[in-house]
């Protein structure tokens, strides 16, 4: 059984330091600051906020979806 | 578009002028035909070793309530059937599809284009060769019974030297990244194409070279197992959950905070759960206290995904009407919330007591590998696939037919076995019943999984056929002249064939 604690303790001292490395990075990297803005960084102009990009094939959005009476946005 | 939401965020952008916005198109079609060869190779590849994954699955349920079935033929027992079912679903089709997920969203989440397409076909061949070669000797020569890593250990060092192959293409899309910002699929991905090739050699290693043996191999293999699951297929599905609900819905997820306590959580806890899978085992009594409890606090990284994901859906229910994608995936989410606070409970030695050892441990994985994880991947098929290619779709009613399919034999499937299997712990808990009435009692519970599990490969012979409509139109579209227009639908761009475009 050594060489299984050896494995199980091995790998979450690796991995966990792993993760607090990575953790320690992004941290350091501004990336846990702002974290809205990230949040939004899928968007842009051409596929803003509040516009659906997928549809059924012919099916789209000048149909019954975004300009439709249940439009939420 | 009169509908922007009343919750924009004041990041969101004013009204686009038309350059920026030809700016924006052009950089995603560029992208997205950059990944076009790669990533098509590896969704179509996965999608045949779904079909074959799915033959052997039927066989191998059939066999379960009508064992004469195919018996007198060695290679198609149940041993060596259901095996092959299991590797081929989860080294084929589920591993294939996960890495043209995981490439497609780190270009588009970098907003860099895909390069090293020749090693990346090389990868492919790879895999799919040495899946071949492993399914070949699960069906005609010998395996060794160390479930989720039965194929020969030289099919095993094929897979994880191509596995090399992704994580360079990976740390390129990364390091040419346009945009500060990670998004939070990007660590889930990140997490996958760096932990499971480190998983799955040491676990090789152990396993098939003799240095683990007895209970440490039976925790080595559990150990492996449960983070192939934790690390590499859920991160990708969940990678793919967090980008496309936002994105097809236009908006942004409700918490994003959240979402990246999410993910750290599950980074911390998930590693050491894979004891649960030996409760009751000769194990010492602490590893497997350990493995509960770490199922356990894998309720935090669970609720705050179902908050986010519900919260972010919530007053949206009625699009899943319109976007194939949002079905799937919706579907997949609310599976994954599901089948984690179902294991969660059955990691608890009470319930585990009368679950291990039955069919219901059989509709939990199930409700994971397919409600879960193949339900996403599905939905992420229909978002990528139309861009790659540059063409809608063939057939809103194939569509259909491919979503109800899944969604009601995968229903079928995980009630039937989930209360038959339940029962079935029961009595095999009672000395009193007989166990052949066991067996009677099952019959019914078997069948209604061998009818589950046809209409799911309905569903996936409609994925097929939907997917090679959509590669032979394309084909021949790229005979003729190139094209590069918006498509009345204005959901998709139309890239030229080979990523080419001019910027005109
Ligand atoms: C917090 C999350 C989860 C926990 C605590 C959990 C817990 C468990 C437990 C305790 C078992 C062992 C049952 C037994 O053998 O008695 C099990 C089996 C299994 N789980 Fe989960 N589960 C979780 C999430 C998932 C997810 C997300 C997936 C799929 C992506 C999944 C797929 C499986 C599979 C495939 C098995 C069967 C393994 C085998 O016997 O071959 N689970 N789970
Ligand atoms: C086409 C529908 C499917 C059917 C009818 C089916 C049927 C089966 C059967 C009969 C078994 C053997 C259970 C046993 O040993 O008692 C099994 C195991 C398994 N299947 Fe499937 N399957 C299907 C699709 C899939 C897919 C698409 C995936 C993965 C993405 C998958 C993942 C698994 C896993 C992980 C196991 C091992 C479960 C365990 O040991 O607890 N299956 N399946």
């Amino acid at each position: 059984m050594n060489i299984i604690y050896i494995l199980i303790w091995g790998t979450w001292i690796i991995f966990g330091i792993s993760v607090v490395w990575a953790l320690s990075w992004a941290v350091g990297q501004g990336h846990m600051s702002n974290v809205e803005e990230a949040g939004c960084s899928i968007f842009d102009e051409e596929e803003p906020i509040g516009e659906m990009t997928d549809f059924f094939p012919g099916e789209g959005p000048d149909g019954a979806v975004n300009g439709g009476e249940d439009a939420h946005g | 578009m009169a509908d922007r939401t009343s919750e924009t965020p004041p990041s969101a952008t004013p009204k686009p002028d038309p350059d920026a916005l030809r700016g924006d198109v052009v950089r995603r079609a560029r992208i997205d035909a950059s990944c076009r060869g790669p990533v098509m190779f590896f969704v179509l590849t996965a999608v045949a070793w779904l079909l074959i994954g799915s033959l052997l699955a039927i066989m191998a349920s059939v066999k379960m309530h009508t064992p004469e079935f195919l018996s007198d033929l060695e290679p198609l027992t149940f041993g060596r059937v259901r095996t092959a079912h299991l590797n081929t679903v989860i080294y084929g089709w589920s591993s294939l599809v996960g890495i043209g997920v995981l490439l497609w969203l780190q270009a588009r989440l970098s907003r860099s284009t895909l390069r090293f397409h020749k090693l990346l076909y090389a990868v492919g061949i790879l895999w799919n060769l040495a899946i071949a070669a492993g399914t070949w000797a699960l069906l005609f020569s010998h395996f060794d019974s160390v479930e989720w890593l039965e194929f020969p250990v030289w099919t095993a060092a094929l897979l994880g030297v191509g596995f090399v192959g992704v994580m360079v293409v990976s740390l390129d899309l990364f390091r040419r990244r346009s945009k500060h910002h990670i998004f939070v699929s990007q660590w889930y991905l990140f997490g996958a194409v760096f932990w499971f090739p480190i998983l799955y050699v040491l676990a090789n290693l152990m396993i098939h070279l003799g240095m683990a043996t007895g209970v440490a191999m039976a925790t080595a293999n559990w150990w492996f197992a449960h983070n192939v699951l934790g690390i590499w297929f859920t991160p990708i599905g969940l990678a793919a959950a967090y980008y496309f609900i936002p994105k097809v819905l236009g908006r942004p997820i409700h918490s994003y905070y959240l979402s990246l306590l999410g993910f750290w959580t599950l980074a911390l806890f998930y590693n050491w759960a894979g004891t649960h899978h030996l409760i009751g085992g000769p194990l010492p009594v602490w590893l497997t206290t350990v493995g509960t409890v770490a199922s356990m606090m894998m309720f935090i990284p669970v609720i705050t995904v179902a908050i986010n994901h519900h919260m972010t859906m919530v007053g949206h229910f009625e699009k899943l009407r319109y976007s194939p994608t949002l079905r799937f995936i919706v579907f997949g989410a609310m599976s994954y919330t599901l089948v984690s606070a179902q294991g969660s409970l059955m990691a608890l030695r009470r319930v585990n007591e009368t679950t291990h050892f039955t069919h219901y441990t059989v509709a939990h994985a199930h409700l994971g590998m397919y409600a879960f994880f193949t339900m996403a991947m599905f939905g992420a098929i229909y978002y990528m696939v139309p861009r790659l290619l540059g063409r809608e779709w063939p057939s809103a009613t194939l569509i259909r037919i491919h979503f109800w399919t899944t969604a009601v034999g995968i229903f079928i499937y995980f009630t039937g076995l989930s209360w038959g299997g339940w029962r079935q712990g029961e009595m095999l808990n009672h000395d009193t019943v007989d166990f052949l009435a066991i067996v009677d009692y099952l019959i019914p519970y078997l069948w209604s999984r061998s009818l589950g599990g046809t209409l799911m490969t309905i569903g996936h012979v409609t994925l097929a056929i939907l997917l090679w409509k959509m590669w032979r139109g394309a084909e021949e579209e790229a005979q003729g002249p190139a094209v590069f227009k918006e498509e009345p639908a204005k959901t998709k761009i139309l890239p030229t064939s080979d990523g080419e475009e001019e910027d005109s």
